[in-house]
């Protein structure tokens, strides 16, 4: 595994969105979340005895397995940060199994919500 | 490392876990589209829980999880993720969950 690569938040989301892309026939995607400091243990003590105030943010890594990368969101951009991570999961995990409809009538439906719908123009049967 | 079955315990215990060492502990998630699988983990280094899942209605709770420790880890342990409307004064939760869960998360000057 290489180098980790800092980014920016909103590059880090077009990296993170490439990494699911890149995923899709084989691999896995990993993300992680922690609440980090950025600085070393050694730079933590020293801080704490010079009472420095040490500031916390939450680290965000992905990785593919090959490529790392990571950012950080603080307490002013996280609720955008979520919910920009939030719509790329939704996009992105469609691998998942949906729930099976126990109706008859709506199984030709199901399952298909996310999926572009080519309608018919033939004329309407009734069941 | 122990599989939890159910989300509100995991959901729990990750909190538990995270408000007991903010430092240490960490949040991860694993997918893999090729299975249709989905794991996610939270360790501290000394317990680890995971909870693992096929469901697409898994991912739907997973994002309400994210968004705790996103509050939480931005915020810091004692950030409040519960929050009161001006107007009305009432409690507004983030996000509709397990009503116990709150007990860990709500900042006692809410």
């Amino acid at each position: 595994m290489g180098s980790e690569v800092r980014l920016q938040p909103d590059p880090f989301l077009n990296e993170l969105t490439n990494m699911f892309e890149r995923t899709t026939e084989k691999g896995s995607v990993w993300v992680t979340l922690k609440h980090s400091s950025d600085k070393s243990k050694v730079q933590r003590n020293k801080m704490k005895t010079c009472g420095e105030k040490i500031e916390y943010r939450c680290l965000v890594r992905a990785t593919d397995g090959k490529k790392t990368i990571s950012t950080l969101v603080g307490p002013k951009d996280h609720q955008r940060f979520q919910a920009s991570y939030a719509t790329i999961l939704k996009a992105r995990m469609t691998a998942l199994r949906k729930r099976e409809r126990k109706d008859k009538r709506k199984a030709a439906d199901s399952d298909k919500k996310e999926d572009s719908k080519i309608r018919s123009t033939a004329s309407k049967t009734t069941n | 490392m122990v599989y939890i079955t159910s989300w509100d315990d995991f959901v729990e215990k990750s909190v538990q876990l995270f408000r007991a060492d903010p430092e240490k502990t960490r949040y991860g998630m694993k997918y893999r589209h090729c299975d249709g699988k989905l794991v996610l983990k939270v360790t501290d280094d000394r317990e680890c829980i995971k909870f693992k899942t096929d469901q697409a209605q898994d991912a739907k709770k997973m994002e309400k999880l994210n968004n705790i420790f996103f509050t939480l880890m931005a915020r810091g342990p004692e950030g409040n993720i519960v929050s009161r409307d001006y107007f009305t004064n009432q409690l507004i939760y983030p996000m509709q969950m397990s009503p116990f869960i709150y007990l860990f998360l709500v900042n006692r000057d809410v």
